[in-house]
């Protein structure tokens, strides 16, 4: 794994600052010997973040997007140094748990936080952050009275399983181990996880009070400010390697709420040709210019669906790494379809980044859809449901026959075309 | 159905048309909010005050602060009582009043105000007015804040009104269909938390609560295996050769961390 870590970061090369981006590291190639003088600077170590682990394919060092079937889906987690962008879906239900998913990994982690929004303040979308899954598994047999069950200390007097009263409770600390973890969307997270993180916050109408003249070709003013405020907290808090921090080192977890819409001064939304159309995809430029140079990952949703000028659309997804689509079945027409009942709408990974490698790491499952059950957030694949009754009429087996072949090859061989053949 | 609109608080948006015009949906909004004692100002931009006061009471029209942009929209009579900034310097002043009390501000129309001003500016000017109630800490408590748009849809492109539609909590779309009229409403709720459980030992045919006695008697019962206190002491008590034992459990994909009911999807 070191020297696996170690070969990431040539000159040049994206993401993965794992080892310490040292003057005198002329070459990749380290050799792997004994440290017996306990070297605390100079040379290359294999610095452990926590909440990261390198890629298995490419050894890029990656980070936990806070719900683990996305993570999969992705490869294994989001690359440091890229940027996630989420379409948002159209009445913006789901995308926000998305983006409050991958800040509360965040907290959960102890990584530093950065949230910018121009519709909420930010301290309040801290507020709503999901809580983390505690993982009682291996308690909920033991518990056989239920006195028991609702008092929280470790060393109550069990009556039955006293054998386990003195068992260590398992929790998840402010800092955890795990790579990805699960939250639950019904609770709120504890108040003392966030005042023990380290975050800040952008919110625009407080940054700008006044309207500034704005001239052709440029960045609109809160673009402008924002990655003045992301810059400023990049270099003073060290995460692009500026000064040697003897204490451990941490990621930057950057959330931009509903980029592009109106609200934060950009009319793509607004108009097709508006006077800086071009605002938007500078700002994504130079924003993953500062991301691959320092140890931070980035998530960004956006409102595409009212975004008018196709073009632009087509431009984003090409500045981004990763390109997640979210369509909700709500009042769309196919909200009643038999095939999509069970699920609230369908996700669409539209782009997933080739990072110092000739091929991307694509999955085969091309059908995927989301649930929002009562506590969690599945992202599943699509099946069909079983043919099972005679009885069934044939006009709604044409409807399923009509909607999967839209469908990729992933999915049931069942209904291939406009026919239904019995055997 | 008005009182639900006005109840959310917030941007309500009414999309009216050639075919179903929608002022008269807005006075009678305006209406129902002076009627139920609140503040209600009133930014008349599209037609005559004399023409938006008909058809209220005089008691109505006196609770109505109206300020009007028909008349002079770029103030070149120079009169004393011209608001400056024009209509969002209004909607600024509007916004910094000290005094507490739901507040509705009825704004004819938004066509008027995107046609002179640019949407963003407008989108940035409403966002500030509709959510000032939604920020904790300040210092005046400042009541809810309604705000009545009227948007004819014909004269926009998508753009304007997609934008609008999406700061929005509640769109009221007006058609019909020959000489029926008919609204649309579309409510945009911040997603609530789940209410309670309901207590699935109500309504049973069978006691599944146990009384004070029965209680007592189950509390005194002997178990097996459930020995003296002291001998639980001492078997609790750690062996000098035995470490104390730590679990550090990491569930990999397969694990199914989902409390929810495992049967909720049979179809019973």
């Amino acid at each position: 794994m070191a020297a696996v870590a170690s070969c990431g970061s040539g000159a040049g090369s994206t993401g993965s600052a794992v080892a310490t981006a040292s003057k005198s590291n002329v070459t990749s190639f380290q050799r792997r010997g004994p440290r017996a003088s306990g070297t605390n600077d100079s040379g290359p170590r294999l610095v452990s973040i926590a909440g990261t682990r390198p890629s298995v394919r490419n050894g890029q060092l990656l980070v936990s997007t806070g719900l683990p079937a996305l993570d999969q889906l992705l490869g294994g987690g989001l690359a440091i140094g890229t940027v996630l962008l989420i379409e948002e879906d159209k009445y913006n239900i789901y995308s926000p748990l998305l983006f409050k998913c991958f800040l509360a990994e965040g907290i959960v982690n102890g990584h530093t936080l950065l949230v910018a929004s121009a519709k909420e303040d930010p301290a309040n979308i801290l507020q709503e952050l999901p809580a983390p899954l505690l993982d009682d598994n291996s308690k909920k047999e033991f518990d056989e009275d239920v006195y028991n069950h609702k008092t929280p200390e470790s060393n109550i007097k069990m009556k039955i399983a006293w054998r386990y009263q003195l068992l260590p409770k398992m929790e998840i600390g402010p800092v955890s181990s795990r790579f990805g973890h699960y939250y639950d969307a019904s609770k709120r997270i504890p108040q003392e996880l966030i005042e023990a993180s380290n975050w800040h916050g952008f919110f625009l109408p407080e940054k700008i009070s006044s309207t500034l003249k704005v001239e052709p070709c440029s960045l609109t003013p809160g673009y402008i400010k924002l990655l003045q405020f992301i810059q400023n907290i990049i270099s003073e808090e060290g995460f692009d390697g500026s000064n040697p921090q003897k204490k451990q080192r941490n990621v930057l977890r950057i959330g931009i709420q509903n980029l592009g819409s109106p609200l934060w001064g950009d009319d793509i939304c607004c108009a097709e040709n508006g006077s800086n159309s071009h605002s938007l995809t500078k700002f994504l430029y130079v924003l993953r210019g500062l991301l691959r140079t320092s140890l931070s990952a980035c998530i960004i949703t956006m409102p595409t669906h009212l975004i008018q000028n196709k073009a632009i659309i087509a431009r984003v997804t090409n500045l981004s790494d990763i390109v997640i689509g979210l369509e909700s079945f709500i009042g769309s027409e196919r909200e009643t379809n038999p095939l999509y009942k069970d699920y609230h709408g369908l996700i669409h990974i539209r782009q997933i980044p080739r990072l110092n490698n000739l091929i991307c790491d694509e999955s085969d499952v091309k059908d995927l859809a989301f649930k929002l059950k009562r506590k969690l957030f599945t992202i599943e694949r699509l099946h069909l449901p079983p043919d099972l009754s005679d009885t069934v009429s044939r006009s709604s087996k044409q409807d399923l026959a009509e909607s999967t072949k839209r469908l990729g090859p992933g999915c049931g061989m069942m209904a291939g075309g406009k026919k239904h053949l019995d055997f | 159905m008005l009182d639900s609109l006005l109840s959310l608080g917030g941007l309500v948006l009414l999309r009216d048309s050639v075919e179903w015009e929608g002022r008269s949906l807005l006075k009678a909004l305006v209406k129902k909010s002076a009627l139920c004692g609140e503040q209600v100002h009133i930014l008349g931009c599209e037609v005559s005050e004399e023409e938006f006061r008909e058809g209220f009471d005089s008691d109505i029209n006196n609770r109505l602060v109206y300020h009007d942009f028909f008349r002079d929209p770029l103030n070149w009579s120079k009169t004393e009582e011209a608001l400056p900034g024009g209509p969002l310097g209004a909607l600024r002043a509007i916004c910094k009043r000290t005094d507490p009390g739901p507040v509705t501000i009825a704004l004819d129309s938004l066509s008027w105000l995107l046609l002179h001003l640019p949407c963003t500016t407008l989108c940035q000017a409403l966002h500030a007015v509709s959510h000032q109630d939604s920020c904790p800490g300040d210092s005046s408590p400042v009541g809810k804040v309604s705000v009545l748009g009227l948007l004819h849809e014909e004269l926009h492109g998508p753009g304007p009104v997609g934008a609008l539609s999406s700061l929005a909590q509640t769109e009221v779309t007006l058609g019909g269909t020959k000489g029926q009229a008919s609204a649309h409403i579309l409510c945009r709720r911040p997603r609530q938390r789940p209410t309670d459980q309901v207590d699935p030992t109500t309504h049973l045919t069978f006691n599944l609560h146990l009384s004070k006695k029965e209680r007592e008697a189950r509390d005194s019962l002997i178990l097996p295996f459930q020995f003296s206190s002291e001998k639980q002491q001492a078997l609790l008590r750690p062996r000098p050769g035995q470490a104390t034992s730590h679990i550090f459990y990491e569930p990999d994909a397969y694990d199914d961390l989902d409390q929810e009911d495992p049967d909720d999807d049979l179809d019973i």
